[in-house]
């Protein structure tokens, strides 16, 4: 009975997704067929089509999926060397009042500057290569796994710290197998914050100055004028930026799986 | 005992933000280790921030009439984004209908950052205002969606069986149970959407615009003027900050309304 | 030989506590939770810290373990000044505090690991411990996957585990079901009677105190001291009905009542 009811309630849901999103495609192709929005907008097929032919062909310099893989191998860099570096000094702000004491008020500086607007500085200071964009990444995946590890080293329990105590742990043993893990669900938050918003840094700065990558490519597309180009671009943005997600997540699930089994 | 410590604490924290200043100017403008065409020291800087208060050269604009002009943009698209984007969250948690057409959709743009938009704004709609508000206001909707949506979704069962026993009707549970449950979370939305906002506005200025914080420190960089960059990030940090902190005082406030009710 | 039996004599109170008081300075002022408090635990002593309310008790167990500092007098534990945590002496936490990352065996092997034990060494003695607590079969699980009186098997054989002189224990079965406690009650007695170790069990339910102590140490609420003593000499395991566990039982309620 509850399962016969669960199905039809997933399935309801199925239908009115497909009936709600195939409504907007055809309003969509409707509009570029049968007004004026036609000569501006390419229909939903025209741009489906575009991203077929631009994973085999190419666009540029390079094929769709080269272009996001340029754009995902900065992104990764700079991540890694971000989060890590984040997740490090965030705990140690978070647990240590010295560390908070020396690092905590130049960071309050420099975090509200978003990622982005670092773009003309790094290219005065690195050049237009990479150096320039991993070191915009490494800022925007930095600041926010900062933030969350220190929540998360703040927020442990001190009863749990005193039973390690009593264990007779030491107090470096305490930061690196009691804080540390501790932390995890908070650090994850923050690698999730940090992943999409180093997403979106990575387009910002190759929009501004690059020659491959998705950023390259609608920028391009906005410079010929060819909007067909540009929404190809933003369909692969949302796919790569989709599967960062479900990753992370994953990641995530399986990391925590000692947080959340029990709800 | 407490108190000493407090300040202990925070004569290190201004030691250390001096010693960081410090070492910036010996680096720059004793042992000159970079020339200040590509790394100006704390003074240049300064002396920077100070003349462009009233000169209008090299971008056309003083500081305070780009700044103005920044904000005036993003508080536009942001307002837009919360004013559309709570109460849609709120529908679409609360009526299952809503929930079910609505969410295919936004599921479906939630993953491109708003920046991503940009291009295709500007071919649309030209280097204006306009472009630059509909940004924000992508970045600014989604942020209050998903919290709005979250809060909403974490009214507890039991509390809404009590509005049952007590006879409520739909829109009593809503706004009597459901909304205040879920108001910490729209605080929350609103505070992520005003980050988002300035952030998708700063890169809509790098890309296209002719006046602004973001055109300001593009065009520096175009001519080479790093301290013109710096007192604009500047800047674009100290607006960011005190966004946040007026946003962090409202939601104190009303939420201490709501438990005094 | 002779010096081994003196040495023993000499300790043979485990915990000493003397004119011991803990204050707490809040915004509202100093408030005192502990005063003039005398206490020792002898060696193998099952003592029980029998008394009402939220106050003070807590903050004694704290004070042994050396999690908080007294604000006057002296704690010596096997001799010495008590002045931080140490592995020599066990804490069971009423809210277990098990660390919810580590399975059953993560968490039962820690003290041992910390110790810088060997893994094979080490994961021998924390399933012995496993066993004894009756968990076999669960070393893998989560603290989340375990039911609550579960759990706190699992916080007293990590306490166990490490072979603690002492075993200090606040309210361990206070969060649990009455149905679960009385098995705990059971089960703690038994494992007691397995590894005899000193144990100091803070409680506000009669019967356990009366269950289990072989020293009843009855305490005044806010601030904590220590009101009257009774030397329970019943037999083990104890009939919860006998004519003179009721007795006894009738007595303590009644002064409790006049310390309220």
């Amino acid at each position: 009975m509850t399962n016969g009811k669960k199905l039809s309630e997933k399935s309801i849901g199925a239908v009115c997704a497909v009936v709600s999103i195939g409504a907007f495609i055809i309003l969509w192709y409707w509009g570029t067929q049968a007004t004026q929005l036609g000569l501006l907008i390419p229909g939903p097929f025209d741009v489906l089509k575009a991203v077929g032919t631009g994973i085999v062909g190419k666009v540029g310099r390079h094929s769709i999926l080269a272009h996001a893989g340029y754009s995902l191998l900065r992104v990764m860099i700079g991540f890694i060397i971000g989060s890590l570096v984040g997740v490090v000094l965030g705990l140690l702000m978070g647990w240590y009042r010295i560390a908070e004491a020396i690092f905590n008020p130049l960071f309050r500086i420099i975090r509200p500057i978003p990622p982005i607007a670092w773009i003309p500085i790094s290219i005065i200071w690195f050049g237009l290569g990479e150096d320039a964009k991993i070191f915009l990444i490494f800022l925007a995946s930095f600041s926010n796994t900062t933030l969350n590890s220190m929540a998360g080293a703040r927020s442990v329990d001190p009863e749990i710290v005193n039973a390690a105590r009593m264990l007779g742990a030491s107090e470096r043993k305490i930061f690196t197998t009691i804080v540390l893990p501790a932390s995890v669900p908070n650090i994850f938050a923050g690698l999730q914050v940090a992943i999409s918003s180093s997403w979106a840094t990575v387009l910002a700065a190759e929009m501004v100055r690059s020659s491959e990558g998705l950023g390259w490519m609608i920028v391009a597309g906005m410079n010929n004028n060819d909007m067909i180009q540009i929404l190809s671009g933003i369909v692969m943005i949302g796919v790569v930026g989709y599967i960062l997600a479900i990753i992370m997540r994953r990641a995530e699930d399986v990391l925590c799986r000692w947080n959340k089994s029990g709800k | 005992m407490k108190q000493k410590n407090k300040m202990k604490y925070f004569c290190i924290s201004v030691v250390s933000v001096c010693t960081v200043i410090l070492i910036w100017f010996l680096c720059i403008n004793v042992f000159h280790m970079k020339s200040e065409t590509v790394f100006p020291g704390p003074v240049k800087v300064f002396n920077t921030f100070l003349d462009k208060l009233h000169t209008k050269a090299p971008d056309g604009a003083t500081l305070q009439a780009h700044l103005w002009s920044s904000i005036k943009v993003a508080l536009l698209g942001y307002a837009l984004g919360a004013l559309v984007g709570v109460p849609l969250g709120i529908a679409m948690a609360w009526n299952k209908w809503v929930d079910r057409f609505v969410r295919p959709l936004f599921d479906l743009v939630r993953p491109i950052p708003g920046l991503a938009w940009i291009p295709m704004f500007i071919l649309l709609f030209g280097i204006g205002i306009t472009s630059k508000a509909l940004v924000i206001f992508l970045g600014a909707l989604i942020a209050c969606i998903v919290n709005s949506y979250t809060g909403i979704r974490q009214t507890k069962e039991t509390h809404l069986w009590v509005g049952d026993v007590f006879g409520a009707s739909d829109s009593q549970k809503l706004f009597k149970i459901a909304i205040p449950t879920a108001l910490p979370m729209i605080f929350t939305g609103l505070r992520v959407a005003l980050g988002t906002s300035w952030t998708a506005l700063v890169a809509a200025e790098l890309l296209a615009s002719t006046k602004g914080l973001g055109y300001m420190i593009q065009q520096a960089r175009a001519i080479s003027r790093p301290d013109i960059i710096i007192v604009g990030m500047l800047a674009i940090g100290a607006v960011g900050a005190i966004f946040d902190a007026l946003l962090h005082l409202v939601e104190i406030h009303v939420a201490k309304g709501m438990n005094a009710k | 030989m002779p010096m081994e039996q003196e040495r023993k004599i000499n300790h043979n109170n485990i915990v000493e506590c003397k004119n011991v008081s803990k204050t707490f300075i809040t915004p509202e002022g100093e408030h005192p939770v502990v005063q003039n408090l005398d206490l020792e635990a002898r060696e193998n002593e099952f003592l029980v810290l029998f008394g009402p309310g939220q106050c003070g008790k807590t903050t004694i167990i704290n004070m042994i373990a050396g999690f908080e500092k007294a604000t006057a007098g002296s704690m010596k534990f096997m001799g010495k000044e008590i002045t931080k945590p140490d592995s020599s002496r066990g804490v069971v936490f009423q809210s277990t505090a098990l660390f919810p990352w580590m399975t059953t065996m993560g968490n039962v092997e820690y003290g041992l690991k910390m110790a810088g034990v060997p893994k094979a060494e080490r994961q021998k003695r924390a399933q012995k411990y496993i066993d004894l607590v009756g968990l076999s079969g669960f070393e893998k699980s989560f603290p989340v996957q375990l039911s609550g009186g579960m759990r706190q098997r699992v916080g007293i054989a990590r306490a166990y585990c490490n072979e603690p002189k002492l075993m200090l224990m606040d309210e361990p079965f206070g969060a649990l079901d009455a149905q679960t406690r009385y098995l705990m009650q059971e089960e703690l007695q038994r494992i007691w009677e397995a590894e005899k170790r000193t144990v100091i069990f803070v409680t506000n339910n009669i019967e356990e105190a009366l269950y289990l102590a072989d020293r009843i140490l009855v305490l005044t609420n806010c601030p904590a001291t220590v009101k009257k003593e009774y030397k329970i000499d019943l037999p083990r395991p104890r009939n919860l009905v006998s004519p003179e566990f009721l007795a006894l039982r009738k007595e303590i309620t009644s002064i409790l009542d006049s310390t309220l």
